[in-house]
């Protein structure tokens, strides 16, 4: 295996920066629900209807590059149907970018009592980690992967309420998850920055109870502080306490296939002056897994 | 049931005052949702922690997006006005809906029953209100990009 490929979470400005350093970029996560318009299931005609400059656009950058999907519309921990019309759009459109792996949210952006599967609870919403809820993501979670022919990960999100009482830890749920066979894990570090910087626990002790094996990919992003909350807002450069956590345990996991970098396309212009810096030290992350990798297999 | 508990947490993080309903009276929660004794304790401990606040901002701002970037002038014209009309709208409607042109139809929609009901707001609405949901009515034709 090959060092993980560093890149970009895919948004509206991201061709800008690729024109800029088309070498630092080597890989998209692609989001399938910002390259259509979703007029959900009580459509007249046709439910989804793509952007299909932007999806000509996104070919264009996607060739010669690694790419996979980054989904938040089917809400895998929901108690309700998954949403099969979702999937076979998710499935098309995997099948024209050639996504190699597709990751989902491990939180409840739909709820089950809403009248129409499209509508959204305005918030990505925290899990109880359990058995009901696993039992749930786990099925839904095979049956994606069956219909998109890749493997499946799920990503630890940023809450500022966690479910009390749980019967497994986040990081219990997402190894039971990758032992089992029914998906791995996108670690966010900038999701566990956020935790702790809002009363929850350390990176370390998050990422001490995970499985190394499990993650295949992750995210570094920044945010802000809002109303004495941390916020995972997209909207600045990666914050140093998460660059140290990166550097600390990236060599650490050995299937790590990506390393992405996600920002809002809204703070493009006071980002601009430090994102090629940015991709740049991804590359030096990127490449401390390799000596490590290499030590462990001659020990 | 799972169902109602997520139910729950979503109306709770919709609504400071059901929150603050629930925090009076933890009893409420088994009168409105068909709940365990265990998710009804979960859902109070949420309501009780701090960062509950502000995943209630954060849902108001997440819903606030789509009508601040489709219809700008008419949330400036609403003025002081908006936020009492917003909380009305996602009282009304409940589930955001993601496609963001739906969502702001819809708003434009909202307001224009609000005013044949005989609400008033500020002079300027009613300009703003006939341009941006002229504007939005013709974003969300444009966006049937593929044939029925």
């Amino acid at each position: 295996m090959t060092r993980p490929t560093v890149g970009l979470l895919y948004n509206p400005v991201s061709p800008l920066l690729i024109a800029q350093a088309p070498d630092l970029v080597e890989y998209l996560g692609v989001m399938p629900d910002r390259l259509w318009y979703d007029f959900g299931p009580n459509a007249q005609g046709r439910r989804f209807h793509r952007t299909l400059g932007a999806i000509d656009e996104l070919r264009r950058c996607a060739e010669g590059r690694l790419t996979a999907g980054h989904g938040i519309g089917l809400s895998l921990p929901s108690a309700m149907p998954l949403d099969e019309a979702f999937v076979d759009a998710v499935a098309e459109l995997a099948a024209d970018i050639g996504f190699s792996w597709f990751s989902e949210h491990l939180s409840v952006f739909i709820t089950p009592k809403g009248a129409v599967p499209n509508a959204q609870a305005g918030l990505g919403l925290p899990i109880a980690y359990d058995d009901e809820v696993y039992g749930i993501v786990a099925g839904k979670a095979a049956r994606l992967r069956q219909a998109l022919g890749c493997p499946i990960a799920l990503e630890n999100g940023a809450f500022f309420t966690p479910v009390p009482d749980p019967d497994m830890t986040e990081p219990q749920f997402l190894n039971r998850l990758h032992a089992e066979g029914r998906c791995e894990t996108l670690l966010d570090l900038h999701n566990l920055y956020v935790n702790w910087r809002n009363g929850g626990e350390t990176p370390e002790a998050y990422i001490a109870q995970l499985d190394p094996a499990a993650v295949i990919e992750i995210h570094l992003g920044g945010g802000d502080d809002f109303a004495g909350f941390y916020m995972d807002s997209h909207s600045s450069l990666t914050p140093e306490p998460v660059w140290e956590t990166a550097f600390a345990h990236v060599a650490g996991f050995p299937n790590l296939r990506a390393i992405t970098y996600e920002f809002q396309e809204t703070y493009y212009e006071d980002l601009a002056d430090g994102l090629i810096p940015e991709l740049e030290r991804m590359h030096e992350l990127a490449e401390t897994w390799a000596p490590r990798r290499r030590l462990a297999h001659a020990g | 049931m799972l169902a109602d508990f997520q139910q729950a947490l979503a109306d709770l993080t919709a609504s400071p005052e059901l929150c603050m309903a629930v925090k009076i009276d933890p009893s409420l929660l088994m009168r409105r949702y068909q709940l365990t004794d265990r998710e009804a304790g979960r859902l109070e401990g949420i309501v009780r922690h701090p960062g509950m606040a502000c995943s209630c901002m954060v849902y108001r701002a997440n819903r606030l997006a789509p009508l601040a970037l489709n219809t700008p002038r008419l949330c400036k014209a609403l003025g002081h006005d908006l936020r009492a009309v917003a909380s009305d709208y996602w009282a009304d409607h409940p589930q955001s809906n993601v496609h963001f042109y739906v969502e702001a139809d819809r708003f434009c929609r909202f307001v224009r029953r609000e005013i044949a009901r005989g609400r008033s707001f500020g002079p300027e609405v009613g300009s703003a209100l006939e341009i941006e949901s002229a504007q939005v009515a013709a974003a969300l034709r444009e966006s049937h990009t593929e044939a029925a």
